[in-house]
């Protein structure tokens, strides 16, 4: 049996965690850019605001509404999430952490009285971090999924489902009343050619040939068809795959039209992301750069740039001067770019690499990329950097987060306070 | 205060052909604290039970000095102690974390404050929902 913990409006209820006079009050939290709502409590979603809206249309009802905005705090949803997977860890060996508020886990149905254990993980991250999750039970992932749709959707369910606790009738019931859309690994692209098919709900995919779906359409879906079945095809991942590449890329508070002024932020992104990938002690055998103008503005161009290092490496000197460089002549003066970006990939384990002295670059014996780690550790991140301006940028270039709550589990000077008043 | 965290040296040569020796292979007399050796203490092991549940706070006003605790200081919260009379908790109070002890009266459980120019509040109904957790140790410093 898999089990399916989903947190309910998670970023929102993580603003909750530290700040309980939200609670009961519609939250809403905004993407990067303060520009539109990226997770809603569900009193706002009884106001109409919806996943997407944009903070401008309803930021003059916002008072009225007694809602509540909030930047993106990355950091605290980041901890509070690795807390809630660590502690759902605990109920059972084989765990996979699906995304950033959610974890299927594998459960021995025989041996556990699903209910019991639905509810008991529910209480415990309630207590323990703070936060409500729903629980779905079912044979399959796609069908624990659905269960769990279902635990939130109902209200009498209490935030537990099990899907083996209904009848074949009841199943095909439910199954009956969800379109293929909102089958999990159904796009809604699918959803038409499935449609062309006969095929609009859950029931009838589940009923459909698998067959003849394969042949359609491929053995992902058929997979899903067996899925709703019952029959679990879609195993659990729970070995955590090593990162591909590290991004660094943002939104520029206000268009830039200077080159140079878009290499020194692409050298400042480049040392975020190899300070990033030292920390998970990889280094990297390419680095990709990218600026771009605004794609709603007339004249949309992107530039890309590419370099390749002869040997992997860690080293921020190289990295950089590689990343401010590879867009060289590249970049039009007078564009407005609005975007910039920095990716590393080719990714390996730095011990899987012994470098021959002759291949080793001028500046690994130097130690510069330790001292800078051990200085970022001990007086913060962005206190020493390269180049005139090191790792700072100007306030117009940093995502505007106007409503951010304190970074409360990971900076010790923004702790939450407890009056004792 | 200056604390040299490292240098870099410009004009250093270049590295060479050079092999560290690990400890492990080293010729000669190896130390006899080596098998005994499981590391330092780590502060976490004692004062973080469980981390999931840990949350460090500041403290803010002068309503805890009777329990030692100060303005200033900072303390430990594990959220899933089950609350007993005579903790100190944080208490949601007005939509705030409010330190208080829990304690009880004639009239039922109280949310106490540790000094008299502070007044203590009544508990009603669902207790468990007005805990946010229970202060296990504060960190009060000896230095300015």
């Amino acid at each position: 049996m898999i089990g399916l913990v989903d947190a309910n409006s998670f970023y929102a209820s993580c603003e909750r965690v530290f700040d309980p006079k939200l609670e009961g009050r519609p939250v809403v939290v905004l993407s990067n850019n303060d520009g539109c709502v990226v997770s809603l409590s569900a009193e706002a979603k009884a106001l109409g605001v919806k996943m997407g809206t944009p903070w401008f249309k309803i930021r003059g009802a916002a008072d009225h509404w007694g809602l509540v905005a909030r930047s993106s705090n990355y950091e605290l949803y980041g901890d509070l999430s690795a807390r809630m997977h660590e502690l759902v860890g605990r109920y059972g060996a084989f765990v996979e952490e699906y995304s950033i508020d959610e974890c299927f886990l594998h459960v021995n149905a025989e041996r556990t009285d699903l209910m019991a254990l639905g509810r008991e993980i529910r209480a415990r991250v309630r207590r323990h971090v703070g936060l409500p999750v729903s629980v779905g039970f079912g044979p399959s992932k796609t069908l624990a999924k659905l269960a769990n749709h279902g635990a939130k959707r109902n209200t009498r369910l209490a935030g537990v489902c099990d899907w083996t606790s209904y009848s074949a009738e009841q199943q095909a019931r439910i199954l009956d009343s969800y379109p293929t859309s909102e089958t999990w690994g159904i796009a809604s692209r699918l959803q038409r050619r499935l449609a062309e098919r006969n095929i609009h709900t859950m029931l009838q995919l589940r009923d459909a040939d698998p067959a003849v779906i394969k042949k359609t359409f491929g053995v992902v879906v058929q997979r899903t068809v067996y899925e709703l079945g019952g029959i679990s095809c879609i195993e659990l991942e729970p070995e955590r795959k090593t990162k591909q590449q590290i991004i660094s890329s943002r939104m520029f508070g206000h268009p830039v039209t200077d080159p140079a002024t878009v290499e020194h932020v692409l050298s400042v992104y480049a040392q975020r992301a190899t300070a990033r990938m030292r920390r998970e002690r990889s280094v990297a055998g390419l680095v990709s750069t990218f600026a771009a103008s605004s794609p709603y503005a007339d004249g949309y161009t992107s530039a890309w740039g590419q370099a390749a290092f002869a040997m992997p490496t860690d080293d921020p000197v190289a990295i950089a001067k590689a990343a401010a460089a590879s867009l060289r002549d590249r970049l039009r003066t007078g564009t407005r770019y609005v975007r910039a970006g920095v990716m590393l990939s080719a990714l390996s384990p730095a011990s899987s690499h012994t470098f021959l002295p002759l291949f080793q670059p001028d500046y690994d014996h130097r130690g510069v990329g330790e001292l800078l780690d051990r200085v970022h550790r001990h007086h913060g991140e962005h206190t020493l950097g390269l180049g005139m301006a090191g790792m700072r940028l100007g306030p117009g270039f940093e995502m505007r987060r106007e409503m951010l709550s304190l970074r409360a589990t990971t900076h010790w000077g923004e702790l939450a306070t407890a009056h004792a008043a | 205060m200056l604390l040299v965290l490292g240098q870099v040296d410009p004009e250093a040569p270049p590295g060479g052909a050079f092999t560290p020796v690990s400890a492990a292979v080293s010729a000669g007399f190896p130390s006899p604290a080596q098998d005994h050796y499981r590391g330092p203490i780590d502060l976490n092991e004692r004062y973080i039970l469980d981390k999931t549940s840990t949350f460090v706070l500041n403290v803010a006003g002068d309503s805890m000095i009777g329990a030692g605790i100060y303005d200033g200081d900072q303390i430990i919260v594990d959220r899933s102690i089950r609350p007993d009379y005579g903790d100190v908790v944080v208490a949601i109070v007005d939509g705030e974390l409010t330190l208080k002890t829990l304690a009880r009266s004639d009239g039922g459980p109280i949310l106490k404050a540790e000094n008299p120019r502070f007044r203590s509040i009544p508990l009603e109904g669902e207790q468990e929902l007005v805990i946010w957790g229970v202060v296990t140790w504060n960190m009060h410093p000896h230095r300015p």
